[in-house]
């Protein structure tokens, strides 16, 4: 039989099949399925408690199954705590964010990629060297910069502010993938009768396609969880978004004594399902372009 | 029409020490076939680019019909281009990669339909219009470029070293009537195709001539060992009156006009050089190194003196290594060179 060959290969990249027959003793595999069940408990147990405790009327701080399970936390949020409002909010600004970013990020990556400059290495690292600050540190300087301008309580203040929080390490990101996108493409394309401009949104663009998904996801991503920024450029209840939300229900829910848990779980649950929607929706494009491959589009 | 003049281009890029291009001067005629040949890093490339637009020349001008297009944009030149990664995009069938340039030129969708049909017939593509690049071999997507190519019906195709396997591509282009200017290694494609061949090395241009010319008259020493396979032999020799000396003290008549003594190299096709292995009169004695059978012929390798020939003979010819063999040069075939300069001065 041939030992070197396409099934070979095939055989050798499946992993091996870890039993209590084969390699090791029946002892190590149970210890190394009790490890993995440890660990999966414990990264999956907020989650649970999440679900469990946003039907549950009288939810606890510990996990238990919902006595008589409800939609009241649900109603409640919004209801009470005015929670349309700052969904709203919270879709606007990271949408916003996100489609802003891209824009900006896919023109910036690609000059980098292709446009000869003076000094480019310079400034891709320049670009690298901002991503290395600590947000917290920038804190006083954007809540002043925020005020004098007139962007605070504002959509356009937040959406500048999260679409610059990611914009270094993106304009990185989408500098890798245009460099893997051949150049002949867009040449092709200039030689069939393209501006350069078309060329890139026909050609270049569609073909960077996974990273582009990246950069959206990631910056949607990071718009959507930003506290810090919100907490410093928001203090109208009409501006809130969902994290102030969060954190504003937390407080007077009952506040840190008799947390009403039933309605944080309720607000937690509308928080994480729209990202893993999108998330699920998109996650072979993702996975691609975090694998940071063009081929076989 | 596609009449292409390049006068006196040169072209330096800042990485690299020489220029790439070096006063390159070519008039191309409307119609022609003509291959840019030379070894990697001669500039033939480049040449190719600067006239699609995709580089700048630093001096010099560069004129399709008459008209100099060097302050034009790529995509204002008309001129189409087949790279050598093909360059098709990914993420369109191959019927709309084939009709990208048709869409850019704004035509309607019936007109374009029609035109695609007949280009992929003629490049016997058809079947695979509604697939995607990746899903075919590269001879596939080599006809796919060619046909996104020959859609355009530009003044001139550019083909950057596409693989080989263009069989058809000579019949193709005489059918069709476009100027193209075809860049390659491979000398045995360059005879195969061209009209004429323009023979580049180190940016500079050593001949432009018909194939057989390029072959038989070569204009300097690299001219002549990059072109024939194996190379033509080169051999030292010295003149003593009507006759050239080469090594082993083989005599051969010298051609007219050789006016120098010394400094000459004599070159000899190993189709050039008749070999008996038999003693016959005037012809030289030399012993044979090894014999290589090719097949339709062997390739004789003998020492005369300190120089090694190359010898074509007929398939039944196969002389052991060792056996006293006699060589007589064909006097037509002679080419002789000067050491210095390079020139052949015949």
């Amino acid at each position: 039989m041939s030992v070197i060959g396409p099934q070979a290969q095939a055989q050798v990249a499946v992993p091996p099949r870890v039993g209590p027959l084969e390699g090791g003793s029946r002892l190590e595999w149970v210890l190394m399925h009790v490890a993995f069940l440890a660990v999966t408990i414990f990264f999956l147990a907020p989650f649970v408690w999440l679900f469990t405790a946003s039907f549950d009327a009288q939810a606890q701080a510990y996990i238990r199954w919902p006595a008589q399970p409800t939609f009241g936390n649900f109603t409640g949020i919004f209801e009470r705590y005015s929670f349309a409002t700052a969904l709203g909010n919270s879709v606007f600004v990271a949408v916003s964010t996100m489609l802003l970013t891209v824009v900006v990020v896919s023109l910036a990556g690609y000059s980098l990629s292709r446009i000869e400059l003076r000094q480019k290495t310079w400034i891709t690292y320049a670009v690298l060297l901002l991503q290395t600050m600590p947000l917290s540190a920038t804190m006083v300087p954007i809540y002043g910069l925020a005020r004098e301008l007139g962007l605070r309580n504002s959509y356009l203040g937040l959406i500048l502010v999260h679409s610059a929080i990611e914009l270094p390490f993106l304009v990185w990101l989408m500098k890798g993938f245009f460099d893997s996108v051949p150049r002949h493409l867009e040449e092709a394309s200039w030689l069939d009768g393209r501006g350069k401009l078309r060329a890139l949104f026909e050609i270049v663009l569609p073909v960077a396609r996974p990273g582009i998904a990246v950069a959206a996801g990631l910056s949607f991503l990071s718009a959507w969880a930003e506290v810090l920024m919100v907490l410093i450029l928001v203090d109208q209840q009409s501006m809130k978004t969902i994290p102030l939300a969060f954190y504003e229900t937390f407080r007077t829910a009952g506040g840190y004594t008799e947390v009403q848990y039933g309605l944080v779980a309720a607000m937690g649950v509308l928080y994480v399902l729209p990202v893993m929607a999108v998330f699920f929706a998109t996650r072979r494009l993702m996975v691609r372009g975090l694998m940071g491959s063009t081929r076989g589009l | 029409m596609g009449k292409v003049e390049y006068d006196d281009v040169w072209k330096q890029f800042p990485t690299r020490d020489a220029p790439a291009v070096r006063g390159l001067t070519l008039d191309i005629a409307d119609g022609e076939f003509l291959v840019l040949l030379g070894p990697s890093g001669c500039g033939k490339t480049t040449a190719l680019r600067m006239l699609a637009g995709l580089e700048h020349p630093d001096r010099g001008d560069i004129r399709i019909d008459g008209g100099s297009v060097i302050s034009l944009e790529p995509k204002d030149r008309d001129v189409a281009l087949v790279f050598q990664s093909y360059a098709l995009y990914p993420h369109m069938s191959v019927r709309d990669n084939i009709q990208y340039p048709l869409r850019v030129q704004k035509l309607g969708a019936a007109e374009r339909g029609s035109k695609v049909e007949g280009v992929a017939d003629l490049l016997r593509i058809r079947h695979l219009l509604p697939r995607r690049p990746a899903q075919l071999s590269g001879g596939e997507q080599q006809r796919v470029a060619l046909a996104r190519a020959i859609v355009r019906e530009p003044r001139v195709f550019l083909m950057d070293e596409p693989l080989s396997n263009l069989d058809e591509l000579k019949a193709l282009q005489q059918q069709l009537g476009v100027t193209t200017i075809f860049v390659t290694h491979d000398q045995a494609e360059a005879m195969t195709m061209a009209d004429r061949i323009a023979v580049l090395d180190a940016g500079q241009l050593q001949q432009l001539g018909a194939p057989d010319t390029i072959y038989q008259r070569p204009a300097n020493l690299f001219v002549a060992q990059f072109i024939g396979s194996p190379p033509m032999n080169i051999v030292d020799a010295t003149r003593d009156r009507d006759t050239l000396v080469l090594a082993g003290r083989w005599r051969v008549d010298a051609p007219r006009g050789i006016d120098g003594r010394d400094g000459l190299k004599v070159g000899l096709r190993p189709e050039a050089i008749e070999l008996d292995l038999t003693a016959v009169s005037g012809a030289q004695p030399a012993e044979v190194l090894v014999s290589e059978p090719l097949g339709s012929e062997v390739i004789v390798n003998v020492k005369l003196g300190d120089a090694l020939l190359k010898v074509r003979t007929a398939p039944e010819v196969r002389p052991d290594p060792g056996t006293r063999v006699f060589l007589r040069a064909r006097p037509d075939a002679l080419r002789v060179f000067d050491v210095s300069s390079g020139a052949a001065l015949n």
